[in-house]
């Protein structure tokens, strides 16, 4: 079983970098240039920075689901998701908050604006960092897990807040997809989208699965030494 | 092919610099789109990367624990109470 798992999970890692490697040279070879209002040649950093925001919500989303579920029956493996889902959505959450500002500073002129949907989104991806920091320093125990947990359901309520937020109170962050927006006028630019949608779900599914088995191991070494130091076989 | 001189003086000319300062319109936007694109790219690599780096650093320390387990109890003749779930 542990040898297909290792298969499925290789093929998959070889199947996302061939698609990073093609959406890499599609951004930059093959689609075309927005207008300046856009940012012109810096927003090509969309096809990179909307899938991280969509791989941030993908990844709080599993957080939310398994901290819930840890909430309702607590288990090692549950435990484990959780955590991987917090610390999966703080790596695509710093990827959406540095693309982000890089772009805006060529769109609007200033790296960071308290615009509603930058503001939500910072605070969310800081939630995710309290759960992360939280579960990395204050110890492994029944109500440090239980904490964390309830602070991964909270990150996540906050999520369609986030979505929400530009139909809802405005601000400067552009609407180009769904509703309200223009939509992509090239369909090279869809497809480079899309494709990143595609890479980034990948890459999330890889980050999770890894972190999660390692978060997993990590459990099933303390109740061994638990064990070990209860039967007086360790000493430490 | 000629060039446009400036219309002002070389840094080093006392009489080229500012008196007073004007507020002019886009004059702050002197990044270049492709140095900030690069960046972005550059960045969000960089921070996958490090997240990939902890992960070996953590399965390091993991390996640590289960050499220093084992050790402990190959030296206690090996658990008694089975592996855990």
């Amino acid at each position: 079983m542990t040898g297909q798992k290792d298969k499925l999970f290789y093929a998959l890692l070889a199947a996302t970098a061939a698609i990073f490697v093609y959406l890499i040279s599609f951004v930059f070879l093959k689609t075309p240039v927005a207008q300046l209002q856009a940012g012109g040649l810096a927003q090509k950093i969309f096809y990179f920075h909307v899938p991280a925001a969509y791989a941030m919500y993908l990844c709080g989303t599993v957080c939310c689901v398994s901290s819930a579920m840890y909430l309702a029956g607590p288990s090692d493996a549950r435990d484990a998701v959780a955590r991987a889902g917090a610390e999966c959505a703080v790596v695509f959450g710093a990827m959406m908050l540095t693309s982000g500002p890089l772009w805006a500073k060529k769109a609007w002129g200033v790296y960071w604006t308290w615009d509603p949907r930058l503001t939500t989104t910072l605070l969310s991806v800081l939630v995710y960092v309290s759960v992360v920091v939280l579960r990395a320093f204050a110890g492994n125990g029944e109500a440090e897990r239980k904490f964390a947990s309830a602070l991964g359901v909270l990150g996540t309520v906050n999520l369609p807040i986030i979505h929400y937020s530009v139909l809802k109170w405005g601000g400067n962050h552009p609407t180009v997809i769904g509703q309200g927006g223009g939509g992509l006028k090239h369909p090279a630019m869809l497809q480079a989208l899309l494709t990143g949608f595609v890479a980034m779900t990948m890459l999330a599914g890889l980050l999770l699965w890894s972190r999660a088995r390692l978060a997993l191991a990590v459990s099933r070494i303390a109740r061994l030494e638990e064990r070990a130091i209860a039967s007086g076989e360790l000493d430490y | 092919m000629t060039q446009a001189q400036p219309d002002t003086g070389t840094a080093t000319d006392p009489s080229a610099r500012s008196t007073e300062f004007v507020a002019v319109q886009g004059g702050g936007d002197t990044t270049s789109a492709a140095t900030l694109l690069v960046t972005a790219y550059i960045v969000m690599w960089a921070l996958l990367l490090g997240f990939v780096l902890m992960s070996w650093r953590r399965q390091g320390r993991v390996e640590t624990r289960i050499s220093e387990l084992e050790k402990a109890l190959s030296g206690s003749g090996g658990p008694k109470g089975g592996a855990a779930d």
